[in-house]
């Protein structure tokens, strides 16, 4: 509110001397960084925290760039990271193409919307990611390349989101826009390509950068049970396990693993700023 | 939706589909004969179900707890933090975006620090689960404190009202849609939350581990059983809130 009344100040001179909001909040956000790492390394010698249960932050920076026989760390977990990328990209390109298929078939049938939509409404409510380590081990014993399981898992977990928000888009046409469309004898397929799937696509994408998340966690989850060699899943299990010995790289793997999550959700926003340009969410 | 026809194809319909799948997989199974520990028979899932209902019902309820305690630490706190931040605009729009980007992040990845700091026991799931729970808490309580229509705020302004006769007569109640729609999603989330940092590791009377455990020896019918209990107490969690919603708000119905 404060910024206004000095902007009425400035219109007259030709520089604005406000302070630019991305500028603030840069400083706002180098502010928090300083902090957490103050709080962090205060507490920890303040309430003598072992290593192993909080590093200090340069033991972290260091576990990154300390060299291994196949090169520094920082090298593997990259590599590893892009593997997890890839099992999730495969499932989520997998998860959210069936799902919308799925999504435009419900919309269609009304029968067949009345038959499946509760299940898949129910599935929000209820944690099949838990299926994960089933699909893993079976699927591992009848021979399937180790990814696949975990793309199917990140697969499942894109579907249901997809299918319950693309439904919603297809359904929450303008009534007027319908009728309008309706009077000009369009056709079905008119009314879905100018209409209903132009409608659809913000709510496709509040479902696909759900679904990101999800399929990395899903591919992580996938990499958890024994026998998984490669993934960043994998090297959190060995961070936990050499934690007494290696504090820092534990951490190191996680905060790897947090990126990967986020890239994925920026990735979805990035290509949803590119793609819906007429509307933008709230 | 009106008209007893109608309704009642509400319930035949996926009624139907339900029946219809339970009979494809169970055929299937028998025609196709894949091996047990891949896809076992419906019919194998129940008997294991029935066989070891008290015993699923009681690792279901350990794990239930995790997520509840989880659910009312993280959301609890939620709430706190949200009163907190609402009061400045400029603390949410410098700390929203956090929240926002946690949902971003594999935060269950985070088991093996929880298990590090709290012990293998519920206390590292309930941990991680707060925290899950935490932030969509927060960014929603944050939406309905300070998404208040101008003249709400004008006319207790021109009452005289004081912060906190606002905050209770306008804020709180304005808030309470968006507080239950985070708390139902929290209901999901804290199940999954706790399963899944179980995987991590832990003692074998909680859902996730023994999923996990029959699982790798194989025993596919004993974890899916482990699955419907999972979903039991999820849905059971789920229409709890939806009731508690009801009551609280019975102004407020949620729209289909």
């Amino acid at each position: 509110m404060t910024d206004n009344v000095s902007l009425d100040n400035t219109l007259i001179a030709a520089p604005p001397a406000v302070t630019p909001r991305w500028l603030w909040l840069l400083g706002g956000y180098l502010l928090i960084f300083l902090l957490v790492a103050v709080i962090w390394e205060s507490s920890k010698a303040l309430f003598a925290i072992p290593d192993y249960k909080l590093p200090h932050l340069t033991q972290i920076a260091e576990a990154f760039v300390r060299p291994t026989p196949k090169g520094p760390v920082w090298l593997i977990l990259l590599q590893d990271a892009s593997y997890t990328a890839l099992e999730a990209l495969v499932g989520f390109s997998l998860g959210s193409l069936t799902g919308f298929a799925i999504a435009v078939l419900l919309q269609r049938y009304v029968r067949l919307r009345q038959g499946f939509l509760p299940y898949v409404i129910a599935s929000q409510t209820v944690p099949i990611i838990a299926i994960a380590p089933m699909i893993v081990v079976g699927m591992g014993r009848m021979g399937a390349p180790p990814w696949l399981s975990k793309s199917i898992i990140a697969a499942y977990l894109t579907f249901f989101p997809v299918v319950i928000n693309v439904l919603r888009g297809l359904e929450s046409v303008d009534r007027d826009a319908l009728l309008l469309m309706r009077s000009y004898a369009a056709t079905d397929n008119q009314i879905f390509r100018l209409l209903r799937l132009p409608t659809s696509l913000p709510y496709l994408f509040t479902a696909l950068k759900i679904s990101a998340t999800a399929s990395v966690v899903g591919a992580i989850i996938g990499e958890l049970p024994v026998g998984s060699t490669r993934g960043i899943g994998v090297q959190i299990v060995v961070g936990s396990q050499y934690n007494t010995f290696n504090p820092g790289f534990l951490w190191a793997t996680i905060i790897a693993a947090a990126m990967l999550g986020l890239l994925a959700y920026g990735a979805v926003a990035l290509a949803e700023k590119r793609i819906v340009r007429w509307k933008r969410e709230a | 939706m009106t008209g007893a026809s109608n309704r009642m194809q509400v319930w035949l319909a996926p009624l139907l589909v339900f029946t219809v799948t339970i009979a494809l997989w169970e055929g299937l199974v028998l025609l196709f004969k894949p091996p047990v520990f891949l896809l076992p028979p419906p019919s194998l899932i129940w008997q294991s179900f029935t066989s070891q209902f008290g015993q699923l019902m009681s690792y279901g309820f350990n794990t239930f707890l995790e997520a509840l305690g989880g659910f009312v630490i993280g959301c609890g706190a939620g709430l706190v933090a949200a009163t907190v931040v609402a009061r400045s605009p400029r603390l949410s729009a410098l700390l929203l975006p956090f929240a926002v980007a946690s949902n971003a992040v594999p935060i269950v990845a985070m088991a093996p620090i929880a298990i590090v700091w709290f012990g293998i026991g519920p206390g590292s799931k309930v941990a991680i689960v707060a925290v899950m729970c935490f932030f969509p808490t927060l960014v929603s309580a944050v939406r309905g404190l300070t998404d208040i229509s101008p003249d709400a705020l004008a006319l207790m302004h021109s009452y005289a009202a004081s912060d906190w006769q606002t905050f209770t007569k306008v804020r709180a109640p304005n808030s309470l849609p968006f507080v239950f729609n985070a708390f139902k999603i929290c209901t999901a989330v804290s199940m999954i939350g706790a399963i899944v940092a179980e995987f991590f590791g832990g003692a074998v009377n909680y859902l996730g581990i023994y999923i996990k455990t029959q699982a790798s020896i194989l025993k596919t019918p004993d974890a899916w059983a482990a699955i419907l209990v999972a979903c039991f107490f999820g849905l059971a969690f789920y229409f709890a809130v939806v009731l508690l919603e009801r009551w609280l708000m019975p102004w407020h119905r949620r729209r289909g």
